[in-house]
C-alpha cells in the first residue's frame, strides 16, 4: 500500500490526474438540521480517487466519513450555495466516472446507484423476509439498463454466493447466518449489477478481526480481479491499512492522516 | 430496455408482495377484514336487489305488463278495445278482468277480506303466469329440496290432474248434479288449509271449526271441491251500489305467485260468474204494457207481453290486462294502449271513460307505475341500505391504512436499503400498491366466494334460523315466501372490485409515505 498521500484537505482540487479519476469531489459542504439547529458536519470535502484505486477513509465516529460516503454513492446530496455567498458558498461538486452527481435528478441519481455503485454497510441490511438467493436477486431486479441480463442475473448470483463460500446457504434466511456470512452477502448483492465502484460502510464494523479480515480478503481479492475502485470508510486503522491509499476525515474535514 | 426495466422491477413488486402476504399475519386480517365488507354488501345488495327484481318479475307475470282501469264503475264494449289493441304489434294479448273487493267464509268459519278477480281463464292464462301458478298439479319427481319426499303432487299425482284441468277452466262439475259449476282458484296461503313446509312444498292439512255450541270440529282433507262463500258489493255503471250479493262457488284450485300478498288475499273467480253477480253484464230496459216499471236482465224472463224500449248496456269490466309483445317493453305498450285507447273513447263516446281520463296516467298504467310507490320505497332503501354498507366497508381502507403505516414503519430501514440499490420512488411505492392490491384481491375474492355461498343457500340458513326461533325474513312483510337466492355476476363483480378500490386507497397514503422516505434516513432508521 501507498501511504496516503496528504490530502486534501480544504483547498484547490485534488490529485491532479483528474482525467483518471474516478471520483472527484470539489468543496462538498453538508449540513444536517436538528428541528431548526443547523449542525455542519462536512466543511467543503475537496476529495478524488483514481481508478482501481481503493481509498480508505479514516475516521471516529461522528467525523462525517459516512456521510461523504453516502453523498459519493448518491445517496444524499450535498449542501446548495446559501444566498449572498461568495465562493464559500458555492455548491460543491461530486463527478463520478465522468457523471456530475449533484446536478443530476432523482431519477438519474437512482440510475446512477443501480448501475454505478454497490453499497456495503456496517449491519449488512439485508432484507430479513427474503433467502440469501433472493436478497442478492433484488439488486439484479431493480438494476435499471444495460449490463448483464435479467436472465443472467440468477446465474450470476449463484456464481457469486458460491464464489464466498455460500453456496450451501442459497435458500437460508439472513437469521440463520453468521455475522461473516451476511456480510458476504452483502457484498455479493453490491457486486450483483458489476458496478465499476464498490463503497464501503465500516464493512468489519460488526464483526470480529478473524471475520473481519476474511471480510476484508474478499474486498481485496474482487478488487484483484476486477481493478474496480473501491472506498471504504472505517474507523479502524488496520483496515485502512489494507487500501491503497488512506485519507483521515476529522469534525468534517479531511485531514493529513496519522501514521498508518 | 425500458421493458427490461419495467420487467425487473414488476418482478421484484411481485416476489416482495408474496413474500410480505406469506410472512405476516396482520395483513391478512386486513384481508379478512375485506372478505367480510365485500360479503356483506354483495349479500345485502343481492337479497335487497333480488327482492326488487322478483317484485318487478313476479307482480308483471301476475298482473301484466299494462293495465286499463276503470274500477268500480267499469266500462263496457272492452271486447272491441281488445280487438284492436291485440291488432297492434306491440301487445301479444289483452284479456279482461274485474277487479273488486269482497269477503270471503272460509271453511274454518274464518272471514277474510280479500281481492276478487274476475277471469276468464284462458284468456288470462295468455297475458300472465295463470297456468304455472296453480298448484295442484301432477309432478313427475320430488324437488331437491324436498329431501323427505312429502309432496303430495308426486305421492298422489293422479289426484291433481282433475284439479288441474278445473283450474285453468275454472270450472269444476258437480258430484250431484253432473252440470258444470263456475268455480274459484283461492291464492295458496288463504284458506289455511294448505300449509307450507320449510322445503318449499305445501302439503293438506286439517283447520278447527267452532261449533255454535262451542266444540271444535275438525275439517280436513283438501280445500279443493269444497265450497267458500263469497260476498260482494255490486254497482252500477254510475257506481251506485245495489245490495250485498253473496254466492257460493267450489274450489278447483290454488295459486302460488310468490307474492305473499297476493297469495294471501286474492280470490280468481269466473269472469262471467262475477259479471253476474255484479251486475255488469250485459243488460235491455224493457218495458211491459202490463207492468210499466218491469226490469229485467238480458236473456232474462221478460216474460210475454215485454218489450225492449232500446235502451241497453253490453256488459262491463273494470280492468283489460295486456302482455307486451316480444321487442316491445311495457312503457312502449303503454304509449300504444294510450293512442288506441283514444280512438276507442271517440268511438264510444258517453259509454266508456273519456279520453281526459287518460291525463295523469289514471287510467292506463304499467304495473310499476301502478306500484310505483312499493317499487320506489324499495329502491330507495336498497340504495340507503347498500350505501351505507359501503360507507361501513370504507372503513377497511383505514384498517389497511393503519396496518401499512406500521408495516411502512417496520420496513423503513429495508425502503432505505432498496433506495441504495437504485428503486425509484415509483418502485417502492408500487411495492406497497401492489401489495395492497393483493390484499384487496384475496380478502374481495373470498369475500365474494362467502357471499354467494351464503346467498345461495339463504333459504335453508333461514329455515336453520326459524328453528332456532331467530327467523328474521317474514313473508307477511317481504311479500315472497322466499328469499331471493341469486348473486348477479355484474354485482360480485362491481363489489369485488369496491373491495380491491377500497384496499388500494388505505395502502395510498402508507405508499406515498414510503416512496418519500429518504434513503440515507431510512438507512439510518432505528
Amino acid at each position: 500500500m501507498t501511504t496516503a498521500s496528504p490530502t486534501h484537505a480544504a483547498g484547490p482540487a485534488p490529485e491532479p490526474d483528474a482525467a483518471r479519476a474516478a471520483i472527484v469531489c470539489t468543496g462538498i459542504r453538508k449540513t444536517y438540521h436538528l428541528g431548526r439547529v443547523p449542525v455542519p458536519v462536512l466543511h467543503g470535502i475537496n476529495l478524488s480517487v483514481g481508478r482501481g484505486e481503493v481509498l480508505a477513509i479514516l475516521g471516529s465516529s461522528g467525523s462525517g466519513k459516512s456521510t461523504l460516503l453516502h453523498l459519493l454513492g448518491g445517496l444524499d446530496r450535498p449542501d446548495g450555495p446559501s444566498a449572498g455567498g461568495g465562493r464559500e458558498n458555492a455548491r460543491g461538486s461530486i463527478d463520478v466516472l465522468g457523471t456530475r452527481i449533484t446536478e443530476a435528478g432523482t431519477a438519474e441519481l437512482d440510475r446512477f446507484r443501480a448501475r454505478t455503485v454497490g453499497f456495503v454497510f456496517q449491519f449488512y441490511h439485508l432484507l430479513p423476509e427474503l433467502s440469501v438467493l433472493q436478497n442478492v436477486l433484488v439488486a439484479g431486479m431493480v438494476r435499471h439498463g444495460a449490463g448483464i441480463g435479467r436472465a443472467g442475473v440468477p446465474e450470476r448470483a449463484r456464481g457469486l454466493l458460491e464464489a464466498f463460500g455460500l453456496g450451501h446457504r442459497l435458500r437460508h434466511r439472513p437469521v440463520e447466518l453468521s455475522g461473516g456470512e451476511r456480510q458476504r452477502v452483502a457484498i455479493a448483492r453490491a457486486l450483483i449489477n458489476d458496478p465499476p465502484i464498490l463503497l464501503a460502510d465500516e464493512p468489519t464494523g460488526n464483526l470480529d478481526r478473524k471475520t473481519g479480515e476474511t471480510i476484508l480478503d474478499a474486498l481485496m481479492e474482487h478488487r484483484a480481479s476486477t481493478g474496480r475502485t473501491m472506498v471504504i470508510v472505517t474507523h479502524d486503522r488496520l483496515v485502512a491499512q489494507r487500501a491503497d491509499r488512506v485519507v483521515e476525515i476529522v469534525d468534517g474535514r479531511l485531514a493529513t492522516p496519522g501514521t498508518v | 430496455m425500458a421493458i427490461g426495466v419495467h420487467l425487473s422491477s414488476a418482478v421484484l413488486q411481485l416476489l416482495l408482495t408474496r413474500i410480505y402476504l406469506t410472512s405476516k399475519v396482520i395483513p391478512l386480517l386486513a384481508a379478512l377484514a375485506v372478505m367480510l365488507c365485500t360479503a356483506m354488501v354483495l349479500i345485502v345488495w343481492s337479497v335487497m336487489g333480488g327482492f326488487l327484481g322478483m317484485l318487478l318479475a313476479n307482480g308483471r307475470s301476475f298482473a301484466g305488463d299494462v293495465t286499463i282501469s276503470w274500477p268500480n264503475a267499469g266500462f263496457s264494449h272492452y271486447q272491441e278495445l281488445i280487438r284492436r289493441l291485440e291488432a297492434d304489434p306491440a301487445c301479444a294479448a289483452a284479456t279482461p278482468m274485474i277487479e273488486t273487493f269482497g269477503v270471503v267464509s272460509l271453511p274454518d268459519d274464518r272471514i277474510e277480506v280479500v281481492t276478487i278477480r274476475g277471469i276468464d281463464g284462458p284468456g288470462y292464462a295468455r297475458v300472465v303466469d295463470f297456468d304455472r301458478s296453480l298448484w295442484w298439479r301432477p309432478k313427475d319427481a320430488f324437488d331437491r329440496k324436498d329431501e323427505k319426499n312429502e309432496d303430495p303432487r308426486v305421492l298422489t299425482p293422479g289426484a291433481y290432474e282433475a284439479a288441474l284441468e278445473a283450474g285453468r277452466r275454472m270450472t269444476v262439475i258437480d258430484p250431484a248434479t253432473g252440470r258444470e259449476r263456475a268455480a274459484a282458484v283461492l291464492g295458496i296461503e288463504l284458506s289455511g288449509m294448505s300449509a307450507r313446509l320449510p322445503s318449499g312444498v305445501y302439503v293438506h292439512q286439517s283447520v278447527g271449526r267452532t261449533r255454535t255450541d262451542g266444540s271444535l270440529e275438525w275439517v280436513g282433507g283438501r280445500i279443493i271441491d269444497r265450497d267458500v262463500v263469497l260476498r260482494v258489493v255490486p254497482l252500477d255503471d254510475a257506481g251506485r251500489s245495489f245490495e250485498l250479493r253473496s254466492f257460493s262457488v267450489p274450489v278447483a284450485n290454488e295459486s302460488r305467485t310468490g307474492i305473499f300478498d297476493i297469495d294471501k288475499r286474492t280470490v280468481l273467480v269466473r269472469l262471467d260468474e262475477l259479471q253476474r253477480v255484479m251486475k255488469m253484464d250485459a243488460w235491455k230496459r224493457l218495458e211491459s204494457p202490463i207492468d210499466p216499471y218491469a226490469l229485467g236482465e238480458a236473456g232474462g224472463s221478460g216474460g210475454a207481453g215485454v218489450a225492449a224500449t232500446g235502451a241497453e248496456r253490453g256488459a262491463r269490466v273494470t280492468t283489460i290486462l295486456m302482455k307486451a309483445a316480444a321487442g316491445f317493453t311495457a312503457d312502449q305498450l303503454r304509449d300504444r294502449a294510450e293512442a288506441i285507447y283514444a280512438g276507442f273513447a271517440q268511438d264510444f263516446r258517453g259509454q266508456v271513460p273519456d279520453v281526459r281520463s287518460l291525463t295523469g296516467n289514471r287510467l292506463i298504467r304499467t304495473w310499476a307505475m301502478s306500484n310505483a310507490t312499493l317499487i320506489g320505497a324499495v329502491e330507495r332503501e336498497t340504495v340507503l341500505v347498500v350505501g351505507i354498507l359501503c360507507f361501513i366497508s370504507f372503513t377497511a381502507s383505514f384498517l389497511i391504512l393503519a396496518i401499512f403505516w406500521a408495516m411502512v414503519s417496520e420496513k423503513t430501514r429495508d425502503i432505505g436499503v432498496l433506495r441504495s440499490l437504485g428503486a425509484t420512488r415509483l418502485d417502492i411505492a408500487l411495492i406497497w400498491l401492489l401489495y395492497g392490491a393483493a390484499i384487496g384481491l384475496l380478502g374481495s375474492g373470498l369475500g365474494v366466494a362467502l357471499a354467494y355461498v351464503v346467498v345461495l343457500n339463504i333459504n335453508p340458513i333461514h329455515d336453520v334460523l326459524v328453528s332456532l326461533g331467530a327467523g328474521v325474513w317474514d313473508p307477511r312483510v317481504y311479500y315472497f315466501t322466499e328469499i331471493p337466492s341469486r348473486v348477479e355476476t355484474s354485482k360480485a363483480v362491481l363489489v369485488g372490485s369496491m373491495g380491491v378500490g377500497f384496499s388500494l386507497l388505505g395502502a395510498l397514503v402508507p405508499a406515498l409515505r414510503a416512496a418519500l422516505l429518504h434513503p440515507v434516513r431510512a438507512l439510518r432508521f432505528e
